[in-house]
């Protein structure tokens, strides 16, 4: 396990040179640049702008400083908000994002794993057809329209809760966004598991299992659940990843400070070192938990083994 | 005595769907949809894109059963197009993906060791690569192009299916029956298609159902990016998507398109349910 | 009778040329009994997340507005818009309006307490037109004596005509008489800067922690994403006349300002939806407020090339077909106004509009028509064009809307064509769409600031229109004194501009918030500056 380990740790990082020579080569060859505005500027101050920020060298130097400081940890300086940098854009947005998507994430494996098994076992009873409605829902209905649909009956109608904003150890303003991202994951997590549960189910061990008269539960928690993880943990891997860097839609429908919503408007205004800084990270999350990912596949599954 | 009939696979699955009344009644919405949304508009004296300035904003009525948008124009005719639109690109999309991921994650699991590790850290990558500017560069690279949608929509989905493929043949790999073709000399292409992708077909299927949704609702972040479907030309995404920022103010707008949208999916999921139990022989009892 | 000399003193002040009053505050006049509320409290919203808090290198409209909360400048906007004096309690300019003296109030000072002079101000100006700096505001300095040497590198920032003879006086030269330099000076990036803080912390000088203001309120917090908040600053030499405690900034999408104000998250917001005007006044009644604003939006057409280059008659007839009526009543609900020129209505300005906007809707439609087939197309040799726009989703449907008025009235098949907003700046820049959505909003209350869009090599000239005897009379106003005289010229000079149609006005923009019933005091002008300082809350129950 350990050679493993150490094995992945060292292809992640060439992975990560990649990803970040990936991103900063695509920003920079799309059409326009951060300082671009309607406004006319003398050549004067564009000249001095870009000699801050350095995009007045040549590309490959300055790919060369970016990875240079990357090594230090240093995202850069934003070209969008000019008194801030990367790092501390992301100090602030992160733990916003980390907590609502863990939340969002909890919430997603408990309702949809509890009502996919339930509706496995209880296979086309009223158990089955309405989660799994729900669930069809819960796909089918963007977040658009669940967040707003929330807000519009628990806000504005009903006063419960807030219709957004922030305030870090509040409870109130978590359970909105945390059910409007949630909900949709939960569905996906609800049919999986229902599918794979079926699967097992049907299979021999199970059914020697039952013959032997053990009982349900045991049958249930002890043989039957593992294998179904297998390809629920792999669902679940970029997952997380795609729910911690934020949800721009989320973020924009509550009015939450993460970091989902400066990828996007980072795009558009061409903030090169924001958007590089955002999908460094998003590549150093993902390739985190796909390691994690797959020492459980070799955990739940024994016969598959693990190439050293 | 007559011997008993031989059913070839699909034969027998075509016998297991009929006996599953869910699947058949997803299929028929579906193809009813499907039916309307081709003729629909053709019966219509309203056309998708011509502004009516003094019926803006009606609610729903006899002249026009899902009211008015923004510039009068009949919803309904509107609903009806966008289904079109939807539905090309949410299984032409769907296809392509779906044939990528499962190439790309058989082959990977099957091959195991440094290609599987290859294969799958270039998946990662893709997976961070920020898609805006991508499809940015794409558009301003091929120019304005519907096929463009298709592509943009095909390239980002294929990596769920990947993943989830990759680890299930990683897990049948190691099934008897596997070992066994392999000891009988079987060679590694048709290994992976006459052995393995058919028994991943039960997986593939869901993945298959559930990656339309997400390809419909791409389309509509592409939309409002700009980068979709262009004006007055809309699909059930934009409708939705355009419908939610009036959520209060003219809720008959949202309902439709959202209704259909909801509808569409529900049924491909119901089809692959059913598809994917009359297809995968280990849940026959 | 000694009073009616001190009165026609008064009335002679309002003159353009000289302003010297008291420095009495201009606070909102609170009528005696009124039940002010306990918490005197503002939730208010922005578009967007401000860029930056730092005066030099504020660039959007939402920065500029907290600014003005936070800072003051010379001068400063009254509620109606009027300029009124600021940290500069009164001025003079000479008869050629080229030397203008401000006086400071002395009693001016810093948010700690430290004195405000002359020097803040000189050192301001200097670090904003310094190419080192980066300002993208700088440009709006070259009226100032050498000012468009040292942009251009020839000259240190120390040579800016402006100087401080002593700590509350300062002289400004300028190069032409610039009739507007009292609104400039009111301008989020002209105000004054602490150097100390400058030179201390550099560019974390913005924090809240180490922030240094002038004006009513001062920086408490700030959470990029999600709030600003401001307080009370005690030291603002007008400050017994500032009500609110608090004002909180929420930068929040568009779309759902309108469900926060009804959830009663915020109480004044910046922005509603036009389309949601009808539906919004049946739900909030008075608090959804609508006011004339100085901005228009409009198409403009490439002057370089086929199409529309040297085809007058074409121009002229798509802007003809154009039923601005429709827009304004049916697709932007009233809120709207049709514009056919230029210039929105502006006091003393006679706007030149074409003949045609009086004409009934048959008659233009006609002439368009015969102006369509004198440009040599037909209905079975239509016109075909793309019309570019940034993506938005109510701009779409006025451009679904144009395409269809163009193909009904005319026949021509015109295309809306949607790009990402920095795919369009770039095709714009490189002169590449022959048709084109455009708007403008006034950088100051004048015709000029409209008009020289039009000006042969201006950056945002996109449509590359270039008109000698146009640039003359520009040119001619510009260094103009006499205002009447130069409103004139800039009338003859639009009066060319409808003529040789470079471009199609479609609306006018209109100021558009929600306000709660208990939220007194909020500036109403056609700027749209609506800074905090003289609001009030009336005690009230409930959101």
């Amino acid at each position: 396990m350990l050679r493993f380990l150490i094995r992945r740790l060292l292809i992640a990082l060439p992975t990560m040179l990649l990803i970040a020579t990936l991103a900063f080569g695509l920003l920079h060859a799309t059409p326009g640049g951060p300082f671009d505005s309607a406004k006319r500027i003398a050549p004067a101050i564009q000249r001095s702008i870009e000699a801050k920020y350095h995009l007045n060298e040549p590309l490959w130097r300055q790919y060369g400083r970016y990875l240079g400081d990357l090594a230090h940890g240093d995202l850069g300086p934003s070209f969008q908000y000019r008194d801030t940098s990367v790092n501390e854009l992301i100090r602030q947005g992160l733990p916003v994002d980390a907590l609502i998507g863990s939340l969002a994430m909890t919430f997603a494996i408990v309702l949809g794993g509890f009502f996919g098994i339930i509706a496995a076992v209880r296979r086309g009873s009223a158990w089955d057809h309405i989660p799994m409605f729900f669930a069809a829902l819960g796909i089918a209905v963007p977040v658009f329209v669940i967040g707003p649909l929330l807000i519009l009956l628990f806000a504005i109608q009903l006063h419960w809760l807030p219709a957004g904003d922030w305030e870090p150890g509040a409870v109130r303003f978590l359970i909105l966004p945390v059910i409007s991202l949630g909900f949709p994951y939960a569905a996906y997590i609800a049919r999986m598991t229902r599918s794979e549960m079926i699967d097992v189910l049907g299979s021999p061990f199970i059914r020697t299992a039952w013959a032997k008269g053990l009982p349900k539960r045991t049958i249930l928690l002890r043989h039957a659940l593992r294998p179904v993880l297998t390809p629920l943990v792999s669902f679940l891997g970029p997952a997380f990843a795609g729910v911690l860097t934020g949800s721009i839609i989320i973020e924009s429908v509550f009015g939450l400070p993460g970091i989902g919503r400066y990828f996007v408007t980072g795009a558009i205004n061409r903030d090169y070192t924001l958007v590089v800084g955002i999908t460094v990270l998003y590549g150093a999350l993902i390739i985190g938990f796909n390691l994690v990912t797959d020492m459980c596949y070799a955990w739940l599954d024994p016969r598959v083994r693990l190439h050293t | 005595m007559k011997p008993p009939a031989l059913h070839s696979p699909w034969q027998q699955a075509r016998v297991q769907l009929y006996q599953r009344p869910l699947a058949l009644a997803a299929l028929t919405v579906l193809l009813a949809v499907v039916a309307v949304a081709v003729v629909g508009p053709l019966l219509s004296s309203y056309d998708f894109a011509t502004p009516s300035w003094d019926e803006i904003y009606q609610a729903p009525s006899l002249r026009h059963w899902l009211g008015t948008d923004a510039l009068g124009r009949d919803q309904l005719v509107r609903v009806l197009w966008g289904c079109r639109i939807s539905l090309l690109v949410g299984v032409a999309a769907s296809l392509v993906s779906v044939a990528i991921g499962v190439l790309w994650g058989a082959t990977a699991g099957y091959a195991g060791g440094a290609t599987d590790s290859m294969m799958m850290r270039f998946v990662d990558i893709l997976y961070t690569v920020p898609f805006i500017p991508l499809v940015v560069v794409m558009t301003v690279l091929f120019g304005r192009n519907f096929l463009l949608v298709f592509v943009a929509i095909g390239a980002v989905s294929w990596l769920d299916i990947a993943r989830i493929v990759r680890g299930q043949t990683l897990s049948l790999k190691q099934r008897e029956f596997i070992e066994a073709a392999r000891a009988l000399g079987v060679r590694t292409p048709t290994m992976i298609v006459r052995h393995l992708v058919p028994n991943l077909i039960g997986v593939v299927i869901i993945y298959a159902t559930l990656t339309v949704p997400t390809v419909i609702l791409f389309e509509a972040f592409l939309s409002f990016l700009g980068l979709g479907v262009h004006a007055p030309l809309a699909s059930l995404g934009s409708l939705v998507s355009d419908g939610a920022d009036h959520l209060q103010s003219q809720p008959y707008l949202l309902t439709a398109p959202a209704v259909l949208l909801a509808l569409i999916i529900a049924c491909f999921s119901y089809l692959g349910d059913g598809l994917r139990d009359a297809l995968d022989p280990r849940t026959h009892r | 009778m000694r009073a009616l000399p001190r009165a026609l003193l008064l009335l002679t002040l309002i003159d353009f040329a000289s302003c010297s009053g008291e420095s009495a505050p201009t606070a909102s006049t609170i009528r005696v009994g009124t039940a002010l509320a306990a918490d005197q409290s503002l939730a208010r919203t922005l578009d967007t997340m401000p860029h930056s808090l730092d005066p030099a290198l504020v660039t959007d409209s939402d920065g500029s507005r907290v600014i003005i909360d936070l800072f003051e400048g010379l001068t400063a906007n009254a509620p109606d818009g009027s300029i009124i004096p600021g940290i500069a309690s009164s001025w003079e300019v000479s008869p050629d309006g080229r030397a203008w003296t401000f006086h400071l109030r002395p009693g001016a000072r810093w948010s700690n307490g430290d004195a405000l002079t002359a020097a803040d101000f000189i050192y301001a100006w200097r670090h904003q037109v310094d190419p080192k700096t980066g300002s993208e505001n700088a440009q709006e300095l070259t009226p100032i004596v050498n000012a468009t040497e040292i942009l251009s590198g020839h000259a240190a920032p120390e040579a800016l005509g402006v100087e401080a003879p002593d700590p509350y006086t300062i002289h400004i030269a300028l190069t032409v008489p610039t009739p507007y330099l009292l609104d400039l000076l009111a301008d989020a990036f002209m105000m004054p800067l602490p150097r100390a803080a400058l030179e201390r912390y550099g560019d974390d000088w913005t924090r809240p922690e180490h922030m240094v203001c002038s004006g009513p309120f001062m920086l408490k917090e700030l959470v990029i994403g999600n709030r600003i908040t401001l307080v009370k600053n005690p030291n603002y030499w007008a400050a017994d006349t500032v009500h609110l405690q608090r004002v909180t900034y929420y930068p929040l999408d568009r779309a759902t300002q309108p469900s926060r104000f009804m959830a009663g998250d915020v109480q004044y917001t910046s922005f509603f939806s036009p389309q949601q005007y009808r539906w919004l006044k049946s739900q909030l009644g008075d608090q959804v407020q609508v006011g004339p604003y100085l901005g228009i939006q409009m198409l403009a057409f490439n002057m370089l090339e086929p199409p529309f280059a040297g085809n007058r008659d074409l121009r002229l007839a798509l802007s003809m077909a154009v039923d601005r009526q429709i827009l304004s009543d049916k697709v932007r609900q009233g809120v709207f106004p049709p514009a056919y020129a230029m210039t929105p209505p502006l006091p003393g300005f006679q706007e030149p509009l074409p003949d045609w906007a009086s004409w009934s809707d048959e008659r233009r439609h006609a002439e368009a028509r015969r102006l369509y087939a004198a440009a040599g197309y037909s209905a079975s040799h239509p016109l075909k064009v793309e019309l570019v726009y940034g993506t938005e989703p109510t701009t779409r449907d006025m451009m679904d809307a144009l395409a269809a008025m163009w193909r009904v009235n005319l026949g021509a098949q015109v295309e809306p064509y949607n790009e990402e907003f920095g795919v369009m700046l770039q095709d714009l820049a490189l002169h590449k769409a022959k048709l084109f959505w455009s708007g403008w909003t006034a950088g100051y209350p004048d015709p000029y600031t409209f008009e020289q869009l039009y000006k042969s090599g201006y950056a945002q000239n996109f449509g590359a229109y270039s008109e000698p005897h146009f640039d003359a009379l520009l040119a001619a106003a510009s260094i103009e004194p006499d205002n009447s005289k130069r409103y004139r010229l800039l009338e003859q000079s639009e009066t060319l501009l409808n003529a040789e149609a470079p471009y199609i006005p479609l609306l006018y923009y209109s100021t558009l918030h929600l306000i709660k019933p208990y939220v007194k005091g909020v500036p109403r002008n056609t700027m749209d500056i609506d800074g905090s300082r003289y609001i009030y809350i009336l005690e009230h129950e409930g959101h």
